[in-house]
C-alpha cells in the first residue's frame, strides 16, 4: 500500500475537521520527543544495569520510535495533503 | 551466600548470584543480590492501565454521537499508544530501579521518573546499622518491605524500599560484614 492509497482511506473516512487535525499534530509531535527521550534514557539505563533482557527493553524502545515517527508522518501527511 | 533459604523469586525482583553487571563494576567483584521493588507495590499502575483501557471503552459509546469514523479511529490509535506508553513507562521504572549487593559493597540505583539518575554506593566497611521495615497486612502476606542501610562518616545512606523477603537479604549483608570485619 502507497501513501498515497493511505491519504485516499483517510479522506474516505472524514477527518477533515482543521481543530482535530491541529490537536493531533500536536500530540503526534509531542509524542514523537517524548519517545525520542525514552529511547536515550533507556540506553543510559543500559549502561547503568547490564542484565540479559536489555536486548528485549532495547528492541521494544525502538519499536516505540518507529510507531511514534510512523504516527507523525501520517498525520502531517494528513494535514498537509487532504 | 549460596546457603540462603530463599530462592531467586518473585517476578525477577530478588535475585541471587544474578548474572549483571553495573556501571561502576569493578573487576573481581562478585555480586550476590539483586533487589527490586516486590511485584505486588506494581498492582496501582497495572490496576490504571485496565481503567484507562474500559475509559476508552465507555467513551467510544459517547463519542459515536460526536465524532466521525475517521476521528474515533485516530483518537482510538492515540488513546491506545498512550495507555502502552505508560505501561512501558511503568515497567521500565520497576526494572532499572534496583539495589545490588556485592562482596565489596552495596549499590542503590534509581532512576526517578526515568529521567533523573542517582547511584549511591556504601561500602561494606563503612557500614554501621542495617535496620528491616515491614509492617502492615500486605507486606506481612506477601513478604516484603525496606532495608535501611546506615554509614559511618560522610557516606550515604543507602535505602532498597518494599523489596522482597527484606530478612533474608538483611541476613546476606550481614553476613558479609561479618566476613569483612573477621577479615
Amino acid at each position: 500500500m502507497e501513501a498515497k492509497d493511505i491519504l485516499v482511506i483517510i479522506n474516505e473516512i472524514g477527518i477533515n475537521n482543521i481543530f482535530f487535525k491541529i490537536i493531533i499534530i500536536f500530540f503526534a509531535i509531542f509524542y514523537y520527543f517524548y519517545a525520542l527521550v525514552i529511547a536515550k534514557q533507556v540506553d543510559t539505563m543500559n549502561k547503568a544495569l547490564q542484565d540479559k533482557y536489555n536486548g528485549i527493553i532495547l528492541f521494544i524502545t525502538s519499536l516505540q520510535v518507529t510507531v511514534s515517527l510512523i504516527l507523525l508522518i501520517i498525520m502531517i501527511l494528513n494535514v498537509v495533503f487532504v | 551466600m549460596e546457603n540462603n533459604n530463599k530462592k531467586s523469586s518473585a517476578f525477577y525482583s530478588y535475585c541471587l548470584n544474578p548474572q549483571i553487571k553495573f556501571e561502576t563494576h569493578e573487576e573481581g567483584e562478585k555480586i550476590y543480590l539483586l533487589l527490586r521493588s516486590h511485584p505486588f507495590t506494581q498492582i496501582k499502575w497495572i490496576f490504571s492501565s485496565i481503567l484507562f483501557f474500559i475509559l476508552l471503552f465507555a467513551l467510544n459509546i459517547f463519542l459515536k454521537n460526536m465524532l466521525n469514523m475517521g476521528q474515533i479511529m485516530i483518537f482510538n490509535l492515540f488513546f491506545i499508544v498512550f495507555i502502552l506508553s505508560y505501561i512501558w513507562f511503568n515497567i521500565l521504572n520497576w526494572y532499572f530501579n534496583v539495589g545490588i549487593v556485592t562482596s565489596k559493597r552495596v549499590v542503590d540505583i534509581d532512576f526517578y521518573a526515568v529521567l533523573y539518575k542517582e547511584i549511591t554506593n556504601a561500602q561494606l566497611g563503612k557500614i554501621e546499622d542495617i535496620t528491616v521495615k515491614s509492617g502492615g497486612y500486605f507486606e506481612s502476606l506477601f513478604d516484603y518491605g525496606s532495608i535501611f542501610i546506615q554509614t559511618a562518616g560522610t557516606e550515604a545512606n543507602v535505602e532498597f524500599n518494599s523489596v522482597p523477603h527484606p530478612s533474608a537479604a538483611s541476613q546476606i549483608i550481614n553476613k558479609l560484614l561479618g566476613k569483612k570485619h573477621g577479615s
